[in-house]
Formats: C-alpha cells, sequence, structure tokens
C-alpha cells in the first residue's frame, strides 16, 4: 500500500502551486487518488535535478497507474487469486444487483455482477458500481477480508 | 453448462467456450477446476503392454489375462470413476472372488462409515447453505483443496435462513496445526493445536461443554467456543485427512464430541474428500457389503485392516489400479512393494503408477469427455454430460469389457 | 561444519500444486511446488541452510532433496512440506493395526545439500529399484 508521505518524500517540496493545488502535500494526495497525474508536476519533469525523485515516484506508482489497476485503485494479482469466489459472493453490491446467482454462491445470472470468476481467476467488471467508486465511494473492504490468499488489494 | 470433476464439490454452473480442442474461456471455474480442465492434452495414458504401445483391444484382453491369471487379486482406485464403473468393479471383484479397496483404507474411510451407516448425523451442502449458522473445519483446508467450498456452501453465501450474510449469520471455525488459507479466513476463530493435539483438543471442548474449565492456555477462547457451539442452530463439523490422520482408528473421542453436541444442538459431519466421486465408491461398496472399503469377496464378504491397500500388498499376487495413483502418495517402502505385484493400470493420465504397470489401459475423462454420475462428497447424486467428444473409452467399458473377459 | 536439525514434517495440500499436478506431474512447475518445505527461518540459521536453496531431509525411511522455504512466523521443531511424491518418501511404511497410514506427519533430520533437488523420475526409479 502507497502512503501519501511516501509521494510526498519524492516530490520537490517548493509548494509552487504550478500543479494547481496549493501544496505538494495536496498534490500528493491528489496523485494517490488518481486526480492528478505526475505529468502535472512541471518541475519535477524539466529540472534536472529532481531526476532521481522522478524515477522513484514512478516507479512508486507503477502499479497505481499500471492497467491492472480499475479507477477504484483495486489490483487483483492473479498470480495469488485461487478463483474462490469468496469475493464474488461476500461482495455487497454482487448481493444486491445479483440476488439469484452470485449472492447464493452460484456463478452470476444477473448481467449486474461486479467481480465474477472468469478462467479461474477473479475478474472486476461494471467498476462504476463499486461501493469504493465515486466521491461518495465507502471504504467497503469485503472482497480483502474474504481472500485466502490476499490477491485483492486497493491503492 | 458444464459439471467440473476437479473435486468433490462437483460444480454444475460453469461455462467453457471449447473451440478447436483448446478451452477459449471458462466462467466460475476456480483455478483449480481450470486446470482440471486444462489438463485435458496433458500426460494422457495410452495403450500399453511391457512397455511397448498396443491397440486399446489388446490391452484389455492383456489386462484381463493378468487378473485372471492371479489368486489374491486387489482392484483399488475408484475415487475418480462414475458410479457406474464402480458398480462394475464392485461386481468384477465378486466375479474375481477378489479384495476391492479405495484410498479411504488408510485415510478418512472410517468418519465416511460412521456417517454412511447413520452414526454421525449428516446434511447436504445445500442444508449447509440455507440453514448452517457454525461450519467446523477440523483437519480441513477447503480454501485449498475445495476452493469454492466457502463460497458456495459453509460460510459466505445468502440462503433461505441466512440472510443477513456471513458477518451476522455465520461463525467459521478452523482446528488445525497451521494457519491455513481456510483459517486466514476465519481470523479469530483459528485454533491452533500442536501436531497430533486433535485428541487433547476434543477433550477441552468437551470439558467446556460438560461446565467445566477447560485444560488450556486460552481458556476465555475456548469457553467462548463452548457457548458458540452449544448456541448454534444448525451446526456442521468438515472433517479433513488433517483430523483423519491424527485420530488414527480410534474415533471414540470425537463420536462423544459429536454426540454431546447433538444433545445440546444439531450438529452433522460431511468428510472433506479428495477424489471427485470417493464419496460414490464408498456408498457403492457399503450398500453392497455394509463396508466401505477393504472388502474381500474370497468366501462370501469379508472385511477388514488385512484387505486394506496398505496391508494386502504382502498377500496379494496381481493388482488393477484404477483413476489413482498409489506409488506417488503411498509411503516409499510401500510403494516399492507395488511395484513388484503385476499390475494393470486404467486412467486417462500418466502417473508414477501408470509408469510401474505392466498393463496401462487409457479412459475419458469423466465430466469433461464422457458422461456419468457420481455423488458428491455430501452424498448427493449429481449426472453431468461430456462437453467434448473423445475416442478414449469410457471407464465403466473398460471395467465391463474385463469383466467379460475373465 | 554445518549440522542437523530434528523436525518433525506436517504435510499439506495446496491449490498451486494441484494445479501443476493437474497441468503434468513430470513438469518442472509441480516439482517446484511439491518439492519444498517450510522451515522455521530462526531455527535453521545455523545449519546455514538459505531460502531457496537445496535441502537434505531423511529418516530411517528414505531421504530426499528438496528447496527450503524459510517463514518469518516461528514454528520451532515443526517443518511444513506439501504432500507428494517426495514426502512419500520419508512417511513411515509401518501399518497401524487399524490398517491406517501416517502420511500426514513424520520425524526427519534437515541439512544443508550440496546436491540438486530430488527429480520426479529419481522417485520413480526409486520405487522400481530391486
Amino acid at each position: 500500500m502507497v502512503s501519501v508521505m511516501e509521494i510526498y518524500q519524492l516530490l520537490p517540496k517548493t509548494n509552487c502551486k504550478k500543479c494547481g493545488l496549493p501544496t505538494c502535500m495536496a498534490f500528493a494526495v491528489g496523485l494517490l487518488g488518481r486526480e492528478k497525474t505526475i505529468e502535472d508536476c512541471t518541475p519535477l519533469l524539466e529540472e534536472a535535478k529532481y531526476e532521481k525523485k522522478l524515477e522513484g515516484l514512478r516507479e512508486l506508482l507503477a502499479p497505481i497507474l499500471s492497467a491492472d489497476a480499475t479507477e477504484t485503485g483495486m489490483i487483483i494479482h492473479d498470480e495469488k487469486c485461487y478463483g474462490c469466489g469468496n469475493c464474488v459472493v461476500a461482495c455487497p453490491v454482487n448481493v444486491a444487483n445479483d440476488p439469484k446467482g452470485t449472492a447464493i454462491g452460484r456463478g452470476p445470472v444477473s448481467g449486474k455482477a461486479i467481480l465474477m470468476v472468469e478462467d479461474g481467476v477473479v475478474k472486476c467488471v461494471n467498476v462504476d458500481e463499486c461501493r469504493r467508486f465515486g466521491p461518495n465511494k465507502v471504504l467497503c473492504s469485503a472482497c480483502i477480508v474474504t481472500c485466502p490468499s490476499k490477491a485483492i488489494e486497493f491503492i | 453448462m458444464a459439471f467440473c470433476t476437479g473435486c468433490s464439490l462437483l460444480c454444475d454452473d460453469i461455462e467453457v467456450d471449447f473451440q478447436g480442442g483448446k478451452i477459449k474461456k471458462t466462467m466460475n471455474l476456480c483455478r483449480k477446476g481450470h486446470a482440471h480442465y486444462d489438463s485435458l492434452g496433458v500426460d494422457r495414458l495410452a495403450p500399453a503392454v511391457d512397455g511397448s504401445s498396443v491397440g486399446i483391444d489388446e490391452a484389455v484382453s492383456a489386462a484381463a489375462e493378468v487378473l485372471a491369471g492371479a489368486e489374491n487379486v486387489l482392484l483399488f482406485g475408484w475415487g475418480n470413476s462414475t458410479l457406474a464403473a464402480q458398480g462394475a468393479g464392485v461386481k468384477l471383484a465378486k466375479k474375481l472372488g477378489c479384495v476391492i479397496d479405495d484410498p479411504s483404507s488408510y485415510s478418512q474411510g472410517l468418519i465416511t462409515e460412521k456417517i454412511l451407516a447413520g452414526d454421525f448425523p449428516t446434511c447436504t451442502f445445500d442444508d449447509v447453505r440455507n440453514f448452517a449458522d457454525v461450519s467446523i473445519y477440523w483437519g480441513d483446508d477447503p480454501s485449498s483443496s475445495h476452493p469454492r467450498h466457502m463460497s458456495r456452501f459453509s460460510y459466505f453465501p445468502r440462503g433461505e435462513k441466512r440472510q443477513r450474510g456471513y458477518e451476522e449469520d455465520r461463525e467459521a471455525i478452523v482446528i488445525d496445526v497451521r494457519k491455513s488459507p481456510t483459517a486466514q479466513i476465519a481470523a479469530d476463530g483459528f485454533f491452533k493445536i500442536l501436531p497430533g493435539g486433535d485428541g487433547e483438543f476434543m477433550e477441552a471442548l468437551m470439558a467446556t461443554l460438560g461446565g467445566k474449565i477447560p485444560k488450556v492456555e486460552d481458556k476465555k477462547k475456548m469457553l467462548n467456543l463452548g457457548t458458540k457451539l452449544r448456541k448454534a442452530k444448525f451446526g456442521v463439523i468438515f472433517t479433513g485427512p488433517g483430523l483423519a490422520h491424527s485420530l488414527g482408528g480410534d474415533l471414540a473421542g470425537f463420536a462423544s464430541l459429536v454426540g454431546r453436541l447433538n444433545e445440546l444442538t444439531r450438529f452433522s459431519v460431511i468428510p472433506s474428500l479428495s477424489d471427485y466421486n470417493s464419496r460414490g465408491f464408498n456408498q457403492t461398496l457399503f450398500d453392497k457389503t455394509g463396508h466401505v472399503n477393504g472388502v474381500s469377496f474370497k468366501n462370501g464378504v469379508d472385511h477388514g485392516p488385512e484387505f486394506g491397500i496398505a496391508k494386502y500388498l504382502d498377500a496379494c499376487d496381481a493388482v488393477m489400479v484404477v483413476g489413482s495413483d498409489p506409488a506417488a502418495v503411498l509411503p516409499g517402502t510401500l510403494a516399492k512393494k507395488l511395484a513388484k505385484v503385476p499390475m494393470v493400470a486404467v486412467n486417462s493420465f500418466k502417473n508414477l503408477t501408470t509408469d510401474i504397470a505392466k498393463v496401462t489401459v487409457p479412459t475419458a475423462v469423466a465430466g469433461l469427455e464422457v458422461g456419468g454420475s457420481a455423488l458428491r462428497a455430501d452424498g448427493l447424486r449429481v449426472e453431468f454430460d461430456a462437453f467434448v467428444e473423445s475416442d478414449y473409452l469410457p471407464d465403466v467399458e473398460v471395467v465391463e469389457r474385463m469383466m467379460e473377459a475373465v | 561444519m554445518a549440522g542437523k536439525a530434528e523436525v518433525t514434517v506436517i504435510t499439506y495440500r495446496g491449490i498451486f500444486q494441484e494445479v501443476e499436478e493437474a497441468l503434468g506431474m513430470y513438469s518442472e512447475g509441480y516439482r517446484d511446488q511439491s518439492a519444498l518445505v517450510v522451515l522455521d527461518k530462526g531455527e535453521v540459521k545455523e545449519l546455514g541452510v538459505e531460502d531457496g536453496q537445496p535441502v537434505i531431509l531423511e529418516n530411517g525411511f528414505g531421504k530426499v532433496v528438496v528447496t527450503a522455504k524459510l517463514s518469518e512466523d516461528p514454528h520451532p521443531g515443526v517443518a511444513f512440506m506439501p504432500s507428494s511424491p517426495w514426502s512419500a518418501q520419508l512417511a513411515s511404511g509401518e501399518v497401524g493395526e487399524d490398517g491406517i497410514l501416517d502420511l500426514k506427519r513424520f520425524r526427519a533430520q534437515v541439512s544443508k545439500a550440496n546436491e540438486a533437488v530430488t527429480t520426479i523420475e529419481e522417485i520413480g526409479e526409486r520405487i522400481r529399484a530391486a
């Protein structure tokens, strides 16, 4: 799990406001929440003295920015997943949207499930339905705590 | 919809896109089931006699010859066979007047026998999903062995009387020597015991249920467990290989515990069996003989540990292994004994046992290449169809052909 | 000079091992998931055993070389091993009165190995040997 402090340490810490935010700390929060991108910090890109920091920041944020991460910051580590479907069945959105399928332990039947097991591993679809999505997000952890192999994390 | 014969849960909600001899996409198959489907093209067994390739007909006749020419034959395996093949296997044993056995004789057979005999109350997985509020996994790690156990039935799904989700409606208790993936999920419900400490744990639990202070380190946790079990409306104990091997042949303590729990409330026992149709073999043989394994048809029906593979290897002069790999599982010293007995191996895939067989007879993979029926670990009969065509013979046909030939 | 430690080995089944078994028990993947032992890091430190390195496991029933995995959580005196043809070589061949085999638990000595991990072919040869 990447922390705001870790990101902040790799920023210029000049509070120059070029990114549109008042402080580097606010920018760090923005980066973590994926509301800002590294490119929004122009000094970091343009000034040679920040080269090392930029490199470190890209490395730190790689998992967040990778294609694996959904818009909620969910990362599914395929290589760890058992395909057991615990998260699929425990997910409150699935329970509400798919009462005759995933809610009772079976494969999805309604077309509205957001987690399902495909090719032996879990997959997230319709991510905008996830309780962690959007401005009114809830820090739901149903899919994390039910996993036998720590295959799911949110960043 | 397709079926999965990858374990004894026999999942029936599988979707498979199969094109050009390859699995393109699957839905709802767990990782283990997915590998089972993917295995179709891997290490397939070919008909052979003494290491030389032959046609299937020749292999079947050579197999029949091995069996017919011996005095003390052992027919072993059967957990990965269809109910029809198991039935034919018992008939073949009768006809040959020989011994028939399965891996339960050296592992979980005693518990299964008590369930089939009605000594331990039991129920179906569907009952578990609908009603169970306490699931005890004892020496059992279904997350690894039966990946969809907890999501389909025993912990996470909503059911008739379990509408509020697992946090409010269910308890998972894991008793194990290590923090298994299942124990990981149970969190506070995990009771770590010492290797071989199952009997001691039972005693402490019995004392707790009897209103005494248990002689354990964490008395509070044990007393809490006692309260949970006493208050359970519908409890289930899933018995895994860890429990069976720890108890060995002495089920008295476990039987008292199950008895006591059923005086207080209702508790069922369901075995966690590995092969997809282990339960089917145990039931088939039980229906015919009153025993789940280790039966000799030499003089009527005889049963005892001397007819289990571990002991009978000393006496037998021919063995047929069906859908099993005892050479890989038995202790090395016993596997060496097995290698010295003239052997017929019937299987879909190559393994250490088929490697040491005199005659190998390949079969179709049940549930994938050929239909049939099987008993789920809870005893429910499941019928399944093939989803892909195959030239391999169904297992039942191989056994029936042998019966005609001997 | 590295010594030996006596441990109680408990066998278990892991899903990735079962997956590799289905995909071919003669594969490297199956060996990687099966021919291993989880050891208490603190306990085997003085034996010179390192994570990912081969170790010898032996007792009166047999001997195999498997890969050591060192765990941070202490479990002194106990080691965990996937139940497999490798663990079977060390399991007791003594059959209880009731016919039950103790395949889940055995004592073994562990020491640093200067040889490669035992292959399944070698186990097959041992079984076939007179």
